[in-house]
């Protein structure tokens, strides 16, 4: 297993490192920052002197060797916008994001499970075509209709709970319910669609055979077996959300990492561009190889 | 349950929530230019020496109590007596010098600084605890008004580097500034002048409109200074007050057709400005005739708002054809995105109406960082001729924060090249009272009447959302300052 972890860190090391790459001279293209950081009618003394201060008049693979060197000794440069450190930046937003996908993905992957397992149970009956209507509506419906609908009717009409915003537990609830139901339409079928299989299995006949207690059969024998692919949907759907939940987060004013990568793209603010991707990356990696060690022990057969 | 809802937004009797739409990324008080910087912290927290009344005109003293010119280039301040900063130290002309230094410090690259002190340079002498004399190269005749936007900070402010936790003399000390969520703003007990009666404010960031003003809707926020037209829907909490921004679009005068005067003309006649108001645009939005608002001193209340007569902007287009001029080049309108609400459909029905008049006109949006590129020098060579969407804010009252960026041969965004236009700014520039009122209208007659220079289209309005439970008008200041001592509960 040791020997799986280091040889996965090495391929995600190259892989990161081409993103830096990337991303660094990528970003650069878009433009100049220095109109969007001085007044328009500022000076070109004024403009001369910003670039020098952060550094932009240097030749371009100037820049990207002092970056390089600056981020072996874990400086990731300043944020132009915040005058700070942009890892203080991307290390201060990225936990709202990182809380948020969590409890998101705890509450989707439970929901997912218990509906679509009993979906299966009984496929083509009310319960199976009831939550095949609800998953269809719910994978397509776009977010920010959602959120904004959302607001109107729960936090306007009804007035239960908070518009926007952080603070209380009840602050949580409308961003959550809106990340939820994308994932949970998509996970719902996956777990459906693989539970359907597992109950028509031999081994489950055979514990059916047996006497054994249709829950038992359901959420013991069947589920265990059924569960990889839905582990991998689950992993392919958190990723997406620790790269940030862009339109809620900037919704419901979350002061998480994809509402800072927008705008820190928008400002071409580069130091937090990149920090944020790094730190996004690491996490994904982080969480795949998670994944991956999971699938050794949902199945005795995978070995690594 | 609404009840444990609302204790998540319980606010004292005398405590306010204000919604913003940009999140502050510092809080520095030389960066007060930005108008969400300034929203919080100007004269809430740090005061400047002098303030512009933005309802009546004219200088109110803050600060400073009283200022005199010496000489031409000279200027002595005297400053309020007994003033405190919330550290506890006292407000001498060293803290003052330190500000005006600071500000204009090149290494801090502090907005203020560059914005209204980029070319001049002062020499600041501290005659004694409250009073000092600046003297500036060049003179400069408005430097009082000038200082109404300098925040005074305590000389034990870090010399070189944004504050994050900014000291002052105002009203309001700042208290807490949690990253992303809120700041939040506490009544000083020992003001110098009158207590406000807000206690606290608390400083929220949506950049969503439409969640903004349900905010409000809900109880959960007292005022959001800027929301969508479309979202203002509510007579009896929606306010809509002049902005002090004019939008316009630039004539790249230089460049061919755009060089003859009478396609300048039919550009301008080939607008019906009627009827965007109510429609795209708010009905309260003004049929502009030059780049500063109504209430500035130059403003030029003779020039004529263009009339819509595209037959007449044919008949020029034909005339100019005659002689040779290529009118059928294409002309490239040159939007920015997000500029003000409905930029991008304000653009597309200008085109149509240009194109009615017969002008071959295409449209290119762009986000602000590219747009940057094509409004501000150096200009990208071969453009072609252009209409370039800008809008600008003036609510400073001197017409010298418009003219030399925008109509200087050497100002940064300036298209034209006139040697009257020069000497007029430079003359007006240097010249004070009813002459330099004087000049400036005679620049803006030039500018707007002799050269057409620009299609000027509207002085702007912004839309707040106030609370019920508030009494507070927005003014033409709101844009930049929302003081919170001009709040008061019904």
């Amino acid at each position: 297993m040791n020997s799986f972890i280091g040889r996965r860190s090495l391929s995600s090391g190259i892989s990161l490192i081409g993103l830096i790459v990337l991303i660094f001279f990528l970003s650069r293209l878009t433009g100049d920052p220095t109109g969007l950081y001085l007044p328009l009618d500022a000076s070109l003394e004024a403009r001369d002197n910003f670039r020098v201060v952060h550094g932009l008049n240097d030749p371009l693979i100037q820049q990207f060797g002092r970056y390089l060197v600056d981020i072996l000794q874990f400086d990731f440069g300043d944020s132009i916008r915040k005058a700070r450190p942009a890892l203080d930046v991307v290390l201060e937003a990225f936990p709202w994001t990182l809380w948020l996908a969590a409890v998101t993905m705890i509450c989707v992957t439970i929901a997912a499970i218990v509906i679509g397992s009993l979906a299966a149970f009984n496929v083509g009956g009310p319960f199976d075509r009831l939550s095949g209507m609800l998953s269809l509506a719910a994978a397509s419906a776009p977010d920010f209709w959602i959120a904004i609908l959302g607001i109107f009717f729960f936090s306007v009409y009804l007035g239960w709970v908070p518009t926007s915003g952080t603070g209380t537990l009840w602050h949580w609830v409308l961003p959550v319910s809106v990340l939820f139901i994308r994932p949970f339409g998509l996970i719902l079928q996956v777990v459906r669609g693989s539970m359907i299989n597992a109950l028509s299995s031999a081994y489950v006949k055979t514990a059916r055979a047996k006497g054994v207690r249709e829950r038992s059969i359901i959420f013991v024998h069947a589920l265990r077996n059924a569960m990889l692919p839905v582990v991998t949907v689950i992993g392919d759907q958190a990723a997406g959300m620790l790269n940030g939940a862009v339109v809620v987060e900037t919704i419901f004013g979350f002061p998480g990492i994809g509402k800072l990568m927008i705008d820190s793209i928008l400002q071409r603010d580069f130091a937090v561009v990149l920090a944020a991707i790094m730190v996004t990356a690491l996490a994904i990696f982080l969480m795949n190889l998670l994944i991956d060690l999971l699938y050794a022990v949902l199945d005795p057969r995978i070995r690594y | 349950m609404s009840a444990a809802v609302s204790s998540a937004y319980a606010a004292g009797e005398h405590d306010v929530r204000i919604v913003l739409n940009e999140e502050l990324d510092v809080v520095e008080p030389c960066m007060a230019a930005r108008s969400n910087v300034g929203r919080v912290i100007l004269q809430n927290v740090n005061e400047t020496l002098t303030e512009f009344d933005a309802q009546q005109g004219g200088l109110k003293p803050r600060l400073a109590t009283a200022w005199e010119q010496v000489n031409e280039s000279t200027w002595r301040f005297k400053l309020r007596e007994g003033v405190k900063f919330h550290n506890g130290e006292a407000l001498d002309a060293n803290d003052v010098k330190f500000s005006l230094e600071r500000t204009a410090d090149k290494s801090m690259i502090c907005e203020v600084g560059v914005k209204y002190f980029g070319g001049t340079e002062m020499t600041i002498n501290v005659i004694d605890d409250q009073t000092l004399e600046v003297m500036t190269s060049p003179a400069q005749p408005i430097l009082p008004l000038l200082f109404s936007t300098v925040p005074i900070v305590p000389d034990s402010t870090p010399r070189n580097e944004f504050t994050r936790a900014p000291v002052g003399t105002g009203p309001y000390s700042f208290a807490q500034w949690n990253v992303g969520q809120n700041i939040v703003l506490e009544r000083n007990g020992n003001y110098w002048g009158e207590q406000p009666v807000v206690d606290t404010a608390t400083y929220l960031f949506r950049s969503d409109s439409a969640v903004a003003a349900a905010m409000v809707q809900t109880g959960e926020a007292d005022i959001v200074p800027n929301i969508a037209v479309q979202d203002a829907t509510n007579k009896d909490t929606d306010f809509s007050y002049p902005n002090s921004e004019t939008a316009r679009l630039r004539i790249d005068v230089q460049i061919s057709p755009l060089d003859d005067r009478r396609v300048r003309e039919a550009l301008n006649l080939a607008i019906d400005r009627q009827a965007l108001r109510g429609s795209i645009l708010s009905a309260d939005v003004i049929p502009a005739t030059q780049l500063v608002v109504p209430t500035t001193s130059g403003y030029n209340k003779d020039l004529q708002v263009w009339p819509y007569d595209p037959e007449r902007a044919r008949a020029l287009l034909a005339a100019a054809k005659a002689d040779g001029v290529p009118v059928d080049a294409e002309i490239k309108m040159i939007g920015r995105t997000n500029v003000y609400p409905n930029a991008t459909e304000v653009m597309e029905a200008l085109m149509a109406m240009l194109q009615d008049a017969g002008f071959n006109a295409s449209l290119q949006m762009y986000d602000v960082a590219e747009w940057n590129g094509l409004f501000i020098k150096p200009f990208p060579e071969n453009r072609g001729p252009t209409l370039l969407q800008a809008q600008h804010d003036n609510a400073k009252g001197d017409a010298v924060f418009t003219a030399y960026g925008k109509y200087h041969s050497q100002g940064g965004q300036s298209v034209l090249d006139s040697v009257r236009v020069d000497a007029l700014i430079g003359e007006a520039t240097a010249a004070s009272g009813d002459n330099r009122t004087s000049l400036w209208q005679q620049l803006f007659a030039e500018v707007n009447d002799t050269i057409i220079a620009d299609i000027p289209l509207f002085h702007m309005v912004g839309y707040t959302r106030v609370n019920p439970r508030l009494s507070f008008k927005p003014t033409i200041a709101t844009n930049s300052e929302l003081q919170l001592s001009q709040i008061s509960f019904k």
